[in-house]
């Protein structure tokens, strides 16, 4: 099996040179600044010879007081080994461009965006350099480095002007005041780019085409994000997305918040995982810190993590069946009671129902109650019980298996190319699960299987959620009966400030795959917290997939992928 | 085959009808159950909050602010500071109540709050407090905080007179203050 150490050598082997720098964290992370005109090469070696077959992301960083720019590429691999590759390409803050690893990698696409509107950091040869969550009058202030003044307080109503348009509308701008000119919180130049509206509609070829919006509102899925269509007839041609329409800039407020206080954000980015939120970040601030949790937590966190799967695949699911089936048919109500029994479990632990802010560095807030093990004892069977009757419900229902069978398939290697992850990808085939690939506390002790599906249509990827919430109840059922007694948080106090150095840690959220880099600079806030969620690439890839499907199905295929745009968007 | 299974389907909605299925239909006549780490309004014990702001400065929100609040202990709260919190920001996340270092500041079941208006819902100590002293006992504590504070003067007095036995009268001062402890704790 590969590590990091091999991983390194062959690099350095094959490019000599071309590593500036070097840290083997682990067996299975491996830092690494790379020659910024070796990059390319150095990916291509990376897939081709040594399995780095899944982009996971990449992130940028401003190091302001150095005078330059970072980008980290984060690559890993599905399931040919563990090692995590984290690759950095510096380059100088004035005019930051680096080479683009879209030719490579289809899902850089997103990624490499959002790091040019944020940073202004340009990619070479990036086919679509433009704005993905940013509104067009913030694009050209590139809010997230570090020398940002803060963007004009446009929210008061009597600042709007109204223009009429030549089209005869009223539009509302807001003009800066001189003051503000002067200080320089108002972009001076925005770089040109066609609008979203504009690239759409350049698509349409003839006069049978026609654009359909589907969002931002929808009565059901839980944020908005807009879904344009180009259709022709009942078929659908391309899709279009546009997403930021909750952009929080959660990544940089953490970056103005203590290291404590940034819990309570990332409950925020998506509130039905928020626990697994907490354990990425808390993750990431220990092994920073060096700290060891002590194994009560650990289990309750385990357990704590696994109910909140069960109960956002259970509210994932009815949704779906809600978007697929109006409320003729619609179990939507049952999964909704039945989570709410998880709920109350969880509530009872945390104190809360939704946003827990439960995990702490190093530990965890509360204990257990003392009944906690007995109400398991009569809420999991219940769920179990449920949970296949549900499982046979769709299995013998025609009109739900002509609805979703081989509909939106996605075959394994397209899965793996686009870099989809959780649930979706398992229902390809692939067994890629942050819980067996990148272990976390006390999962490689326990006995759980990987769920995959076969064909990676809709109804299977439904079914893959559905069984996931059994094998959770296994999970829970094995840590009730190992969890020791003992101390919940370590015994020394937690540091106000974090000593210097970055972290990548990676869990399986119910949505799949998310990582969180966290850079400290010694001080009592975070440098840089970079959020790589799994809906964001989940996001990316629905255009491709909506490609040639009815219209009808549309709704199907956004559905089955179980979304949540807050933390696409974060 | 399939039909008869469609309509096995069917009744399976009015199977789960018949169970017993009100969620959150209960409320507002019946209140659920909550749980004893339920985060919910905040309850403070002004008899022990020693007015340290650790509270506030935790908060993410900055929605607590320290104001005067006459039922509390003046031996421990000098200045008679406590905490006020806006419910109109606050997002129960429990920071505070894991900062306090005296542990008097916790999170109840009660979770009703709405008011009329945004400052109808930011709720001072006199709502918070859930143990307080009375009059009585506060106008104790205070001539208790003037008697030890004129000890304490005195002292100093006696100090600034005697200065080439500097050291011996420090020594007496902290004397005074051990022996103020134990009424400061008889009171509490
Ligand atoms: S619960 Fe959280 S938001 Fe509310 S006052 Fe305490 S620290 Fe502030
Ligand atoms: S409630 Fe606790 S933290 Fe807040 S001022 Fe009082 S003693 Fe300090």
């Amino acid at each position: 099996m590969t590590n990091a150490s091999e991983v390194l050598s062959s690099i350095q082997s094959a490019f000599p040179g071309a590593v500036l720098d070097s840290r083997v964290e682990s067996d299975r992370r491996l830092w690494a600044t790379i020659d910024s005109k070796k990059i390319l090469d150095v990916c291509k070696h990376l897939t081709n010879k040594l399995n780095f077959d899944h982009y996971s992301g990449s992130a940028g960083v401003d190091w302001i007081a150095r005078n330059e720019m970072e980008v980290v590429e984060i690559m890993a691999s599905h399931g040919a080994h563990k090692v995590v590759a984290m690759l950095k390409v510096k380059t100088p803050r004035e005019n930051p461009s680096v080479k683009s690893l879209t030719g490579l990698y289809w899902n850089a696409n997103w990624y490499e965006r959002e790091i040019w509107e944020m940073f202004g950091i340009n990619f070479e040869g990036h086919p679509e350099l433009y704005p993905l969550l940013l509104s067009d009058q913030l694009i050209g202030s590139w809010p997230w480095r570090k020398d940002f003044k803060g963007y004009p307080d446009l929210t008061t109503g009597e600042r709007a002007v109204a223009i009429t348009t030549p089209e005869g509308y009223t539009e509302y701008r807001f003009p800066p005041t001189p003051a503000e000119v002067e200080a320089g919180t108002v972009v001076a130049e925005r770089p040109k780019y066609p609008t979203f509206r504009e690239r759409e509609e350049r698509e349409i070829k003839s006069d049978s085409e026609m654009i359909m919006h589907l969002g931002p509102q929808h009565a059901m899925v839980p944020g908005p994000f807009l879904l344009d269509v180009l259709v022709e007839g009942e078929r659908v041609k391309k899709g279009f997305l546009d997403v930021g329409y909750i952009h929080k800039g959660i990544e940089k407020i953490m970056e103005n918040r203590t290291w404590l206080q940034g819990i309570v954000y990332t409950d925020r980015m998506c509130y039905v995982a928020s626990l697994s939120n907490n354990e990425c970040y808390c993750g990431a601030v220990e092994k920073i810190l060096g700290l060891e949790v002590p194994e009560r937590a650990q289990y309750i966190r385990v357990i704590l993590e696994e109910l909140s799967r069960i109960q956002s695949h259970l509210i994932g699911t009815g949704e779906f069946l809600t978007l697929v089936a109006g409320v003729g048919y619609a179990p939507w109500q049952y999964m909704i009671i039945d989570r709410e029994r998880i709920i109350s479990l969880i509530e009872s632990v945390t104190g809360a129902r939704l946003t827990h802010t439960f995990v702490r560095f190093g530990g965890v807030r509360n204990d257990l109650p003392d009944d906690f093990a007995e109400k398991c004892k009569t809420t999991l069977p219940y769920i179990k019980s449920r949970v296949n009757e549900f499982i046979e419900l769709f299995a013998q229902d025609a009109i739900y298996q002509k609805r979703m069978e081989n509909v939106g398939v996605l075959s394994a290697e397209d899965a793996k190319r686009v870099g989809i992850a959780g649930p979706a990808l398992r229902a390809s085939g692939v067994a890629y699960d942050m819980r067996v690939e990148d272990p976390i506390l006390v999962y490689p002790d326990l006995d759980f299987k990987v769920i995959v599906g076969t064909k990676g249509d809709c109804a299977d990827r439904v079914d893959c959620r559905l069984r996931e919430i059994l094998e959770s109840i296994h999970i829970i059922e094995q840590c009730l009966d190992r969890i020791p007694a003992g101390p919940i948080k370590p015994e020394a106090k937690i540091p106000k400030k974090v000593p210097a150095g970055e972290a990548y840690y990676r869990v399986e959220d119910p949505r799949g795959e998310m990582g969180m880099y966290v850079i400290s600079d010694g001080g009592d806030k975070p440098y840089r917290v970079k959020v790589r969620g799994p809906f964001y690439a989940t996001l990316q890839t629905l255009p491709p997939l909506l490609e040639g499907v009815y219209i009808a199905d549309v709704v199907a295929i956004a559905g089955s992928m179980d979304g949540c745009p807050s933390e696409a968007d974060r | 085959m399939l039909k008869r299974k469609m309509i096995k389907n069917f009744g399976w909605p009015l199977k789960t009808a018949m169970r017993e299925i009100e969620v959150t239909r209960l409320y507002p006549e019946v209140m659920m159950e909550l749980p004893e780490n339920e985060r919910g309004i905040h309850e403070l014990d002004a008899t022990t909050c020693i007015g340290c702001a650790s509270c506030a400065r935790v908060c993410p929100n900055s929605c607590i602010e320290m104001v005067h609040f006459k039922y509390g202990n003046p031996l421990k709260n000098k200045k008679m500071q406590f905490p006020q919190v806006d419910y109109g920001r606050c997002m129960f996340c429990g920071l505070c109540v894991d900062e306090c270092p005296v542990e008097c500041l916790k999170m109840g079941k009660k979770v009703t709050m709405a008011g009329w208006e945004r400052k109808d819902i930011i709720k001072g100590p006199d709502f918070l407090a859930t143990k307080r002293f009375s009059a009585k006992e506060v106008a104790d504590l205070e001539a208790e905080a003037k008697r030890i504070a004129a000890e304490k003067a005195a002292a100093k007095k006696a100090a600034a007179k005697e200065k080439p036995a500097k050291e011996g009268n420090a020594a007496g001062s902290a004397k005074k203050k051990v022996d103020a402890k134990p009424a400061e704790g008889g009171a509490a």
